[in-house]
């Protein structure tokens, strides 16, 4: 995989924030930092301002504890962290969604510890199920439009919204692409790398995103399928693959991601904003297109059909649920889900993951025996 | 003066007769054909009351099952099924209740429909969707984004509440098959704004120096503002309550504890299986624990001029809803009118949604108080994580140190 444009934005996944710094003093434009998820980055983009998405650390958690009860997811704490200790000076604003209790304190506390110019919170639905709830996030993006509009003292024009709206589309399409293209074989790209493309256009200004990943396309397409890889076929489950090296890991077992439902995959990449009409009302459109999200409620039994179906269409030989510790939503979910899957004949196994993580070793001794009793060796 | 006057029981009594009926009522439901909606502490009850459903509240089971100590054994039974002891104590007695079928008062009658309002927490949202899974029924997440400080973001949020009313009404119906009485929920509403009137007034006796009630009265007689919040039962059970007191106590002078040195505010909910012990071991300083913000959590409010806005605004503006700064302003509030010079602060391992912003609220309270903070760790359930000798040292201390400052 010595492919240099895989291996930039790999380099900037792993490490975007020289990247951030270097983009804002060469273009002048202000950064605003948001967490996950929904945040729609095209509205920040129209304003002439850089999204870019705080994704945690894996550094030791310093002041953050003084904040946050250590029962507090370890994203919350290390998105904090970050922005306390490690990147104090990288944001010019930020915008924080709202979805859990967790999110919602984080708000307060970021708000009254981190000096900003601008801060503003994004109060999602939580629940999608009723016609309530299209019209509430109307009214709230448009807030934040305005609040946009405010804070860099010029009103976002429809057409600047569109043509955002279109360049985004271009990026999810072209990442779509390339997924499709690694579940006909992990080998044309592997899982780490592909899921490093996901990740760096979450910070990386969305033109040169997209610019990167028009060079690449044919270049994997070009790779046709060896067929040589016969590993097995995993759809990943939960919201961020956190740490990195469970993908490394599962690189390593050969083992090919073919579905996910993950803030940091596909929650990111599915799904086009439709460019007719009102854009505000097509971005919130789009939101509720949005597979699954554990703190959000829908009718059913949304998230354990979800994976069913993405399983089923991937032809998938397993579900690795990657649980974040002390998140509480998938707390709820899981002994339903295991049962869920059991009565489907999917094999699943809920990996209990944090930043922070130093028991490497042990992680793949777990997905290894894992893999193995699918295997039936 | 202790013996009850004929039609006029004391309200203790009164309380357990009232207690007995609701719960009667809640087990005979099903063979009356009526329905049963599960509900949050903190949610609009008013319009399942207008429309003749009964609510039950699994969380007020529960914290009866903590007070008889069975949390712990419930919650094994979950764990074993893959649950975590991180989990709220409610969730996880009532989840272990599911299991065992174990209960202090013979169990629940299964729900027809569920509601979770999310001003009070997100936990319940997740907790009744186990049990929506596992009862077939309906869950309606009542969505109130946090009452942020934007005019603006006020006025969109108070629409949406309504319009949530309104699908709220329209599910109802279709549950029931049966039209929705506008003006039988004004009469609800009227019921409810009376009685958490006069829920404020006692909670407000407290003000009273010496204070002729502490919290541990309050999280009593809260009981009755939560599940029989408007009815005419529970108006009358408040004005019952406030004229007791004032007969018996105030108009004597007399108060919880007869050298009443330290007045104290209390933060998050209570630890439920120690406050007893709690409340003997602080009176032996003299001190006692009188208000929280979470008893006040049921003090509406209520407008009936406009009752669809009116609920929207009470349930969405509750304290764990706000900002927090506004939720300090409230406590603020608290410790002037009551002229508190204590502060203990529980952080709650149960409870997410109280808990998490508890640190930037000390320093907030220290700021503008001055007054010294016991803060400590444990949950509200679970004996397993209460350390009842670290608890002990620590308020030692904390009294040693408010009596050197002499306050
Ligand atoms: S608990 Fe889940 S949704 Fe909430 S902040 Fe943590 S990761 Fe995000
Ligand atoms: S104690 Fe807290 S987390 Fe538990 S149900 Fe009540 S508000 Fe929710």
């Amino acid at each position: 995989m010595e492919n240099r444009i895989v291996r930039e934005l790999s380099d900037i996944a792993n490490n975007p924030y020289e990247m951030a710094r270097r983009q804002r003093a060469a273009s002048g434009q202000k950064i605003i930092g948001s967490t996950l998820a929904d945040v729609p980055e095209e509205l920040i983009h129209a304003a002439g301002l850089l999204p870019f998405t705080i994704l945690g650390t894996n550094r030791p958690i310093r002041r953050a504890s003084a904040l946050l009860p250590d029962n507090a997811c370890s994203l919350s704490r290390s998105d904090l962290e970050l922005v306390l200790t490690y990147e104090t000076d990288l944001f010019d604003g930020f915008v924080l969604p709202q979805v859990d209790d967790t999110t919602q304190h984080l708000s307060d506390i970021w708000r009254r510890k981190i000096p900003t110019s601008f801060f503003e919170c994004y109060l999602i639905p939580r629940q999608v199920d009723r016609p309530s709830a299209r019209q509430w996030l109307l009214d709230e993006t448009n807030r934040l439009k305005a609040s946009l509009e405010k804070f860099t003292d010029r009103k976002i024009s429809n057409d600047e919204l569109h043509k955002s709206i279109v360049l985004y589309n271009d990026n999810r399409r072209l990442l779509r692409k390339i997924y499709d293209l690694k579940r006909q074989d992990g080998d044309i790209i592997g899982n780490r790398a592909f899921f490093e493309l996901i990740k760096s256009s979450m910070f990386l200004p969305e033109e040169t995103h997209t610019r990167e990943l028009r060079h690449l396309l044919p270049q994997l397409e070009k790779k046709a399928p060896s067929g040589a890889n016969k590993g097995l076929r995993f759809v990943v489950a939960g919201i961020v693959w956190e740490p990195p090296a469970v993908m490394t890991i599962l690189d390593e077992l050969k083992i090919n991601v073919v579905g996910d439902d993950l803030c940091t995959g596909t929650r990111h990449i599915a799904n086009d904003v439709s460019t007719d009409g009102d854009p505000v009302a097509a971005l919130v459109e789009r939101h509720f297109k949005k597979g699954p999200f554990s703190p959000i409620h829908n009718r059913g039994n949304r998230i354990q059909e979800n994976l069913v179906d993405l399983v089923r269409r991937y032809g998938a030989d397993g579900i690795l649920y990657l649980h974040l510790k002390f998140f509480e939503s998938q707390d709820y979910d899981l002994p339903d889900l295991k049962q869920g899957m059991g009565e489907e004949g999917i094999p699943m196994y809920v990996l209990d993951t944090e930043y922070q993580t130093t028991h490497l070793a042990q992680v793949k001794t777990r997905v290894q025996a894992f893999a193995e009793s699918i295997r039936g060796e | 003066m202790n013996e009850s006057t004929p039609g006029k029981p004391r309200v203790k009594e009164l309380m357990k007769k009232l207690t007995q009926d609701y719960y009667g009522d809640a087990a005979r439901a099903h063979n009356e054909d009526r329905f049963v909606a599960y509900t949050t502490a903190v949610s609009p009850v008013e319009l399942f009351v207008a429309h003749d459903v009964i609510p039950i509240y699994p969380e007020n089971h529960s914290v009866m099952c903590i007070t008889k100590r069975m949390t712990t054994r419930l919650s094994t039974a979950i764990e074993k099924k893959g649950y975590t002891t991180h989990l709220c104590a409610y969730a996880r007695s009532d989840l272990g209740y599911r299991e065992l079928g174990e209960s202090p008062i013979g169990g629940l009658p299964d729900p027809d429909f569920l509601l979770a309002c999310n001003a009070q927490c997100f936990t319940l949202t997740k907790w009744f969707e186990v049990l929506s899974r596992r009862y077939g029924a309906p869950l309606f997440v009542f969505d109130t984004p946090q009452y942020i400080r934007n005019k603006k973001a006020r006025r969109n949020i108070i629409r949406y509440v309504e319009a949530e009313i309104y699908e709220l009404i329209t599910a109802l119906e279709n549950l029931t098959g049966k039209k929705f009485d506008y003006d039988r929920l004004r009469e609800v509403l009227i019921y409810s704004r009376d009685a958490c009137r006069l829920y404020k007034e006692f909670l407000d006796l407290a003000a009273h120096k010496p204070s002729p009630v502490n919290i541990f009265d309050a999280l009593i007689h809260m009981a009755i503002i939560v599940y029989l919040r408007g009815t005419p039962q529970a108006v009358q059970y408040y004005q019952g309550l406030v004229d007791e007191i004032r007969r018996e106590k105030v108009a004597q002078g007399i108060g919880v504890i007869p050298n009443e040195r330290f007045r104290l505010y209390w933060e998050n909910l209570p630890v439920w299986f120690k406050f007893r012990e709690h409340a003997n071991l602080l009176a032996s300083y003299g001190a006692v624990i009188l208000t929280s913000l979470y008893v006040h959590s049921w003090s509406y409010d209520f407008d009936v001029s406009d009752p669809i806005r009116t609920l929207a605004e009470n349930y969405t503006s509750v304290f764990s809803n706000v900002e927090l700064e506004e939720r300090a302003e409230r406590a603020l509030d608290l410790f002037q009118r009551y002229d508190l010079n204590g502060n203990i602060m529980f952080l709650n391992r149960s409870c997410k949604a109280v808990t998490f912003g508890e640190h930037e609220l000390r320093e907030i309270l220290t700021q503008r108080t001055g007054i010294p903070v016991l803060l400590f760790e444990s949950d509200m359930g679970d004996p397993r994580f209460y350390s009842e000798v670290q608890v002990k040292t620590r308020l030692e201390a904390y009294f040693e140190t408010l009596e050197r400052l002499n306050v």
